[in-house]
């Protein structure tokens, strides 16, 4: 009994701390919708009001039409979706070979394969910044979708390769009775039963490469063609005048990355619980 | 003579399904390091010129630029790692003890990691700026004199990026730690428990050693985070401003390549980005060489 009651009083405990870590985590993305809401005069009377005077949508307005955020939201969809595209693509196809196709010299390619994980992309973005000048491929969108094909497809191949691993070679070994070839094998055994890391590794590059900043800075140099990270990094110095608008720019475009993650997190949790990604 | 024709078919199968993967890691990424380490002895500009200079821009780099401050950038922007790794194992231990709402926790403590660093960035900018929430807050509770002008000064402004690349890693600490914590069998602290432990007593003489692997991997890769990642924070607080008083490795291989109009050395960036080659290497080697030697301590 003394027991018990000593432990919800620590839960109790507990339960508080965790609260007040929480508002902290919480209260920027609160502090921001707020006064996103507001005009530039009510923020600087006073901050961590709620807007009385009427909710002011203009920034949001002037987000759309001037800052043309949607358009930037279409550049970088077309780029986090083809990066997501192209890598499971590949990464399936390498990945079953390297779980389930025997052949000489595999541990050392795959080891091959996962030792230029660790190279930052620093090292390479000047030759590779020249390299697609010299092709006439900086300012394409694939150019960046390339850069991060090579960032991202160690680490997630070595995510389905762990994950593929495990199916049991009887269930191949029964579709390939059934007349399954190698691709049918792969679409009706494999990715169904490596769904997991397959759906984890969709959302997770999607928001890595919905939120990055370096690749697509560099190679993609026209207005026209920025991602929205570029345009928040180049155009909000702009307006440090008015913080209400930068509150609106930095809520809007956090909102695609957020529910994706609020909608899958339970997902994204358990993949990485499991250490499977960093 | 099936089985050898079954074989040949398998190894022509895998060398196609591994062709776009070889294809894309040679060209993007085993043949840029290979440049950038030929013209890291160059005076490339990546047009015209790429004349051997041999050593010259390491040594100019180290003797004449501004090395050592940033080198001391990053000594003290390293600070984050031993804050990040302390308050994930404080987040970890927690929600290990499931209170109520411990997955809705879980799932709030993680977000950071979602919102791109811009955001995160440009969010500490604004809140450290001179007109700004902290210091409407110092003025309110009567700290006036601590209200300045934080980016103003490289010590001030080296606290707040990382006081806010902490607030970033710390859902990612506790989540790693978390995972590490619920691998131990919960028998090891019932029988802690029935010997008399008490809680400290069964967090730090039971739990740690038991997931020392797992803080070891957060502190090694939280390390080379800390030496890689940097560049939106630095690029949206201060630009690695003023001078150079907060820039790194990192931020200067931008700052020498793309950064300025004025002063683009590409053979000097690609020095500097393989000196960060190297360091990056040694310090993944040695998480390597630990999780090796705890694996054979493991299996004796």
């Amino acid at each position: 009994m003394s027991t018990q009651k000593r432990l919800s009083k620590r839960n109790l405990m507990l339960f508080l701390i965790l609260t007040i870590l929480i508002v902290s985590f919480l209260y920027p993305l609160y502090f921001m919708l707020i006064n996103s809401l507001k005009t530039r005069t009510e923020y600087y009377v006073d901050p961590f009001r709620l807007p009385h005077e009427g909710l002011q949508f203009n920034n949001y307005i002037t987000m759309v039409s001037q800052f043309r955020i949607l358009s930037l939201f279409k550049n970088t969809f077309i780029i986090s979706a083809g990066t997501v595209l192209l890598l499971l693509i590949i990464g399936v196809l390498a990945s079953y070979v390297f779980a389930k196709v025997p052949f000489k010299g595999k541990a050392v390619v795959f080891l091959a394969v996962l030792m230029t994980m660790f190279v930052p992309s620093q090292v390479t973005i000047i030759p590779l910044y020249v390299g697609f000048s010299k092709v006439g491929m900086v300012n394409t969108y694939f150019s960046v979708i390339l850069a991060y094909l090579a960032l991202f497809l160690p680490e997630a191949i070595l995510l389905m390769t762990a994950n593929f691993r495990v199916i049991p070679d009887e269930l191949l070994e029964a579709a390939e009775i059934d007349g399954c070839n190698y691709l049918q094998k792969i679409w009706y055994v494999v990715i169904p039963m490596g769904r997991s890391a397959i759906f984890l590794a969709i959302i997770f590059y999607f928001i890595m490469s919905w939120n990055d900043l370096f690749t697509p800075m560099i190679l993609l140099t026209k207005m026209e063609k920025r991602t929205v990270m570029v345009a928040l990094a180049a155009l909000m110095g702009r307006y440090s005048g008015s913080p209400t608008f930068q509150f609106a720019g930095l809520l809007l475009s956090a909102v695609p990355a957020l529910v994706v993650y609020f909608i899958f997190q339970r997902k994204i949790i358990q993949g990485l619980s499991m250490g499977a990604i960093k | 003579m099936l089985v050898h024709t079954y074989k040949r078919s398998i190894t022509l199968v895998a060398i196609l399904s591994l062709l776009p993967l070889i294809l894309i890691l040679l060209v993007m990424r085993v043949y840029p390091i290979a440049i950038a380490i030929a013209r890291s002895f160059t005076n490339w500009d990546g047009i015209y010129q790429k004349d051997w200079v041999g050593l010259r821009n390491y040594i100019e780099f180290i003797r004449e630029g501004p090395f050592l401050m940033i080198l001391r950038n990053t000594l003290i922007l390293l600070l984050n790692v031993p804050l990040q790794v302390f308050f994930g194992l404080l987040v970890a231990l927690l929600l290990y003890e499931r209170v109520i709402g411990w997955k809705f926790f879980r799932a709030v403590i993680y977000t950071p990691q979602i919102i791109s660093a811009v955001i995160i960035g440009y969010l500490f900018r604004i809140f450290f700026g001179f007109r700004g929430p902290v210091n409407i807050i110092l003025k309110a509770i009567g700290l006036e004199s601590m209200a300045i002008e934080w980016f103003g000064n490289s010590y001030t402004a080296l606290a707040v990026i990382v006081i806010s690349i902490t607030w970033y890693g710390i859902g990612w600490q506790a989540i790693v730690m978390l995972g590490g914590m619920s691998s131990i069998d919960p028998s090891v602290l019932e029988a802690a428990i029935i010997d008399g432990a008490n809680y400290w007593q069964r967090a730090f003489r039971v739990m740690f050693p038991m997931i020392i692997r797992v803080i070891e991997f957060g502190v090694i890769a939280s390390g080379v985070w800390t030496l890689t990642q940097l560049f939106p924070f630095l690029h949206v607080m201060t630009r690695g401003g003023p001078g150079y008083e907060t820039t790194t490795l990192d931020y200067m291989i931008y700052l020498k390549s793309f950064g300025f109009s004025f002063g683009i050395n590409y053979g000097m960036a690609c020095a500097i980005a393989v000196i960060l080659l190297f360091i990056i290497l040694a310090l993944t080697s040695l998480e390597m060489l630990v999780s090796k030697r705890a694996e054979i301590g493991r299996r004796a």
